[in-house]
């Protein structure tokens, strides 16, 4: 696997290419802003990008932008934020994003649940997501604030479930981290799809779906 | 961790800050007492100008000024303070000329009529001398009667206009002294300006002035003056002040991020990698005391970011008011319609701050009352307006909020501290409407 890195800090742009070297992950390309890192992703072609958000010169949100034009360019980049604090909107327009390429944001102190982190770029630099329990939570909070959605129909136990989705695991994952049987898990996910109305398709799809359910009233 | 001078600098931060919180709590109960006196002078200024009718007499002694606009722009220019171009005026001043103008009192009556009468009675008169065939122009001395009743008012009116007691009295006794001298003096040109016997008159009044003037301390003529000087000084130091502490707020936001938190993450980081080292078979409680610094770490770093979202929000630092509030307007449960194309630009901190901590309470208060699911609507408009940020929310909810409710009083004293204004409308049925405006530079 094939990674670029940005992030302004050194110590940390350092700290998580070591770990990824030590993990057998190629990183290709590092760079501490942004215009850098859309000239390292042009020249490499990397399947995954990590990000931070605040980036020089004014650190507001370049990290976001940055990645989001990376992804306009290369249409399959996984793209990994990795942020110091939780913000839904980032989230949603990344996972708006055209293209084909995973997408995930996670606190950075993550990067400290060393399999867990890993687990993560495996997932995006695959295609898939993975959103930080805390967005999720955040999301979750925000749509059961929201009041006559039908997320509001879940029972606690299927919205837990729905979370550990968003996140990006598979039922398996699920099921260890629930501490529960893996057919107790494709109950409750199919107990979702049928309270949020989703159509038996491909079962991939429809996680999808159940997981922008979430998302989407969030903008 | 961190170097020992780094630990210092947010020490000594947050004691700059402290000092410059108390340096700021001490002007505002300076300016608290000064706008007790402010708005004891409104008042009688006011009253006066109830006494008096919509405009002086003309023709008053060195031209009393027009007192015909409102009131409160007027005073509020006195005393150095930019007028509200938009939210209808206190009720005592607004409701009070609209009143005056719906019902003149008696005494604004009898003086529209004297007028009126004067403008006849003289119009009477020239008519009558011109079809006696002319000769001395005597209605000069029935124009002369009317200025002496109208100026004796104007000059009683200025001599009333200020507030403390003893340069009350010595303005009322200056007035009342130029109105003699110019009536003297008008009668000694009527009468055809030959020796110039006002002149001993003239002495002795000028001489009783003196007197008076010598015996008034000093200190109180210009009262109005120091006031406004006052005012104005503390409004520019205030501002001042603020301006620093956001600033102050918001690089301690930018070192926490990029000092404390970064380091604790890259602590985290290697504490992870350190346990991935010592693999599977490690000692189990080498194992459990990694994950107990790791823990450790990601509270501190959790607790940071709290700390960091209440300076302020990471979509307000990041992109500004408009992209928070539209955040914080999708996220709420009600529907919320956000127009902000009158805000195109990004605002001072501080002002930025205090309309999202505004549209945002008042979004929480919204959805408190209005009852989640009853399809209750929102209306969020922001608008620049010259030197005003213009912020309302106005629900279709049961109305009826009390204005002076811990969260409104507390949104209040946020706007008021830059100056601003907050009014919150609504009776019992008809929704309630949040109105703030902020000075925001132009």
């Amino acid at each position: 696997m094939r990674v670029v890195i940005v992030e302004d800090h050194a110590l940390l742009r350092e700290g998580i290419v070591a770990l990824l070297r030590e993990n057998d992950i190629e990183v290709v390309g590092q760079a501490a802003d942004a215009e850098e890192f859309l000239r390292v992703v042009t020249a490499h072609e990397p399947e995954l990008a990590i990000c931070d958000v605040r980036l020089p010169p004014s650190f507001t949100d370049e990290g976001i932008r940055a990645a989001l034009e990376a992804r306009k360019r290369l249409p399959a980049l996984g793209l990994l934020v990795l942020s110091q604090y939780v913000e839904p909107v980032y989230t949603s327009e990344l996972l708006a994003a055209e293209g084909t390429g995973g997408v995930g944001y996670l606190l950075k102190e993550r990067v400290g649940d060393v399999r867990g982190f890993l687990d993560a770029v495996q997932r995006v630099a695959g295609g898939g997501t993975a959103l930080d329990r805390e967005v999720v939570a955040e999301l979750v909070r925000d749509r059961s604030a929201a009041g006559g959605s039908t997320i509001d129909e879940l029972t606690p136990r299927e919205r837990e479930v729905l979370a550990l989705m968003a996140e990006g695991r598979t039922n398996a994952a699920i099921a260890e981290a629930m501490v529960v049987t893996h057919g107790a898990v494709e109950k409750h996910i199919s107990q979702i799809f049928t309270k949020l109305d989703l159509p038996a398709t491909a079962g991939d799809h429809r996680r999808v779906l159940a997981v922008l359910e979430y998302l989407r009233a969030t903008g | 961790m961190t170097e020992p001078g780094e630990a210092q600098q947010p020490a000594s931060e947050s004691a700059k800050l402290a000092d410059e919180s108390a340096k700021l709590a001490d002007e505002s109960a300076k300016l608290a007492d000064e706008s007790v006196t402010d708005r004891a002078i409104r008042r009688a200024e006011e009253l006066l100008r109830r006494l008096h009718g919509a405009a002086p007499p003309p023709g008053g002694p060195a031209g009393a000024p027009p007192a015909s606009a409102p009131d409160a722009p007027e005073a509020s220019r006195r005393h150095g303070l930019p007028p509200l171009p938009h939210l209808p005026p206190p009720p005592s001043s607004g409701e009070l000329i609209g009143a005056l103008r719906a019902a003149p009192s008696m005494l604004d009556q009898k003086i529209i009529l004297l007028r009126f009468l004067a403008v006849v009675v003289l119009g009477a008169c020239v008519l009558v001398w011109g079809a006696d065939g002319g000769g001395e122009f005597w209605p000069i001395w029935v124009l002369f009667g009317f200025a002496c009743a109208f100026g004796f008012d104007a000059a009683i009116a200025r001599g009333l206009d200020e507030p403390d007691q003893p340069a009350k009295a010595f303005a009322l006794h200056l007035w009342l002294t130029v109105f003699t001298a110019a009536v003297l003096i008008a009668v000694w040109v009527l009468a055809g300006a030959g020796a110039f016997w006002p002149s001993w008159p003239l002495f002795w009044l000028g001489l009783v002035l003196l007197g008076h003037a010598l015996l008034t301390p000093s200190e109180v003529f210009g009262r109005k003056e120091q006031l406004a000087a006052r005012v104005d000084e503390l409004t520019r130091t205030r501002s001042g002040v603020l301006d620093v502490q956001a600033a102050e707020l918001r690089r301690i936001e930018r070192d926490l991020h990029d000092g404390a938190q970064a380091r604790l993450v890259a602590l985290s980081m290697q504490l992870g990698r350190a346990e991935q080292r010592l693999g599977d078979d490690a000692d189990a409680d080498t194992i459990a005391l990694i994950k107990g610094a790791q823990e450790e770490a990601r509270q501190a770093i959790a607790e940071l970011r709290d700390l960091s979202r209440g300076i302020a929000p990471p979509l307000l630092v990041d992109r500004g008011l408009v992209a928070a509030v539209e955040a914080q307007a999708q996220r709420s449960p009600l529907e919320v319609h956000v127009d902000a194309a009158g805000v195109d630009r990004r605002l001072p901190t501080v002002v930025e701050s205090a309309a999202y901590f505004v549209a945002s309470e008042a979004l929480t208060n919204a959805a408190k009352h209005a009852g989640a699911g009853a399809g209750a609507a929102v209306r969020i408009t922001m608008a620049i307006d010259g030197p005003w940020l213009r912020l309302t929310v106005a629900d279709d909810g049961p109305g009826g909020a009390d204005p002076e409710g811990s969260g409104l009083a507390g949104l209040r004293g946020r706007v008021e501290a830059l100056d601003g204004r907050l009014a919150v409308m609504g009776a019992a049925g008809s929704g309630t409407t949040v109105v703030a405006e902020l000075p925001c530079g132009s």
